[in-house]
């Protein structure tokens, strides 16, 4: 044991991580020992009388079962604390790849059900078509149709056009991708209302239609975030956000740059490190909106009359 | 060489029969373990340094379990479970390594 130099006071932790460094090794060992060595002096003397007690065969045999069976217990301890571990980590694996799987087959069944649902109503429109070109009025309904359609969204258009890039701050280069910090990283995330006031400012500089990573964007259609993730027409997209704009590129460019939105973007990047970029294109290819749910109907009047008034519809599922 | 034994047949003992451990205390069982991983190295140490007994060895194995095992135990209940298992495994450990250098020296006189 380490003694303190004499006069040089010594603090308490100091004292405490002494006593713990050198008292490895159980005292009471010493102890046992000392006690070991005063019996072994005191029947010395005597070396052809038995001790008193057990014979010291059956004790050090009764000993030797005991640390035997001590070890045995240490084994066990040890294997099954071993196993806990080991099957806790496999059962998290699995639980793991069970939600991964669950997540792929929930992603394909939106994708099915999309493509059917793009499917049908793809037919839809053609037998409704197919309706009204058979008469006059008919077909005057269609032209309405086809500009409200427009109106709406629900047409694809092109066009030359701005498009803006906005993106997550990119991880710096010695971040690391696990134990990085959380605060940073988030900080460089964008939100949902940055979107928002992107997607504002390129219709208030004369957008005539807006798409987000390939989703139009329709008179009701929404940007909002959910748990980190930004849904647009409630499906979700990903970073980097390419927002396209059509209308004429050069006033669109520059009224848009002009805006408050933009250069609060800007500060964004400055500040955070968000990918803010833009680029004028000639040629645009926007997908039409997905269109609202058909809450309303009436029967088209083959004799021109005024139409009833509107019929409380029967198709809505719980509007 | 029987201790040796007892710890290979305790070894195979867990591993084939995969006793099921009781929710509530599987927290305590790695704290348990390098426990008793103390106080085997202790015995070692002992051991070599020819002031083994099988007594103290047994009932410092038992008693080091049990509170380790306690001391988390009372920690979780009274919040501070993970910085007290932090603590017993910062003294056990400078334990561990104390001993297993002292046998280190008995063993290669180095």
């Amino acid at each position: 044991m380490t003694r303190a130099a004499p006069g040089r006071p010594r603090s308490l932790g100091a004292s405490l991580l002494d006593q713990v460094l050198a008292e490895t090794v159980d005292p009471a060992y010493a102890q046992a020992a000392a006690a070991r060595a005063a019996r072994a002096a005191v029947s010395a003397p005597e070396p052809g009388s038995p001790p008193p007690g057990r014979p010291s065969w059956i004790r050090r045999r009764r000993g030797q079962g005991l640390v035997a069976l001590t070890f045995a217990l240490a084994g066990l301890l040890a294997s099954v604390t071993y196993e806990e571990a080991a099957s806790g980590a496999q059962g998290r694996e699995e639980v793991r790849d069970a939600l991964r799987q669950d997540i792929r087959q929930g992603t394909d069944r939106v994708d099915d059900l999309s493509a059917q649902l793009e499917q049908l109503t793809a037919e839809v429109n053609r037998t409704r078509d197919e309706a009204l070109a058979a008469s006059a009025i008919g077909q005057r309904a269609l032209e309405q149709l086809a500009t409200a359609e427009r109106e709406a969204a629900l047409l694809p258009v092109s066009g030359p056009g701005l498009e803006v890039t906005l993106g997550n701050a990119p991880a710096a280069a010695d971040s690391d991708p696990i134990g990085g910090s959380e605060e940073v990283a988030q900080a460089g995330v964008v939100q949902d209302s940055d979107v928002q006031q992107v997607v504002n400012a390129l219709w208030s500089s004369g957008a005539e239609a807006v798409s987000i990573n390939d989703q139009r964007l329709g008179p009701t259609t929404a940007v909002r975030q959910a748990g980190g993730a930004i849904l647009v027409d409630f499906q979700p997209v990903s970073s980097p956000y390419e927002i396209r704009a059509i209308g004429d590129p050069g006033t669109l460019a520059n009224r848009f740059l002009s805006t408050p939105e933009a250069s609060f973007v800007a500060d964004l990047t400055r500040l955070y490190g968000v990918v803010f970029d833009f680029a004028r294109a000639d040629e645009l290819q926007l997908p039409g909106a997905t269109g609202p749910e058909l809450r309303n109907a009436q029967p088209l009047d083959p004799a021109g009359d005024p139409p009833a008034a509107d019929t409380p519809d029967s198709t809505t599922d719980g509007g | 060489m029987i201790p040796i034994l007892g710890l290979a047949v305790g070894v195979v003992l867990g591993l084939v029969l995969d006793p099921s451990v009781p929710l509530w205390l599987q927290p305590y069982l790695p704290i348990a373990v390098v426990a008793a991983l103390d106080a085997v190295f202790g015995g070692i140490r002992a051991r070599f340094d020819g002031i083994f007994d099988a007594k103290v060895f047994v009932v410092s194995f038992v008693s080091n379990v049990v509170v380790a095992a306690l001391i988390v135990f009372l920690g979780d209940q009274l919040g501070v479970g993970a910085q007290l298992s932090t603590a017993v495994v910062v003294v056990l450990g400078i334990r561990i390594f104390g001993n297993a250098a002292a046998i280190r020296r008995h063993l290669f006189r180095a």
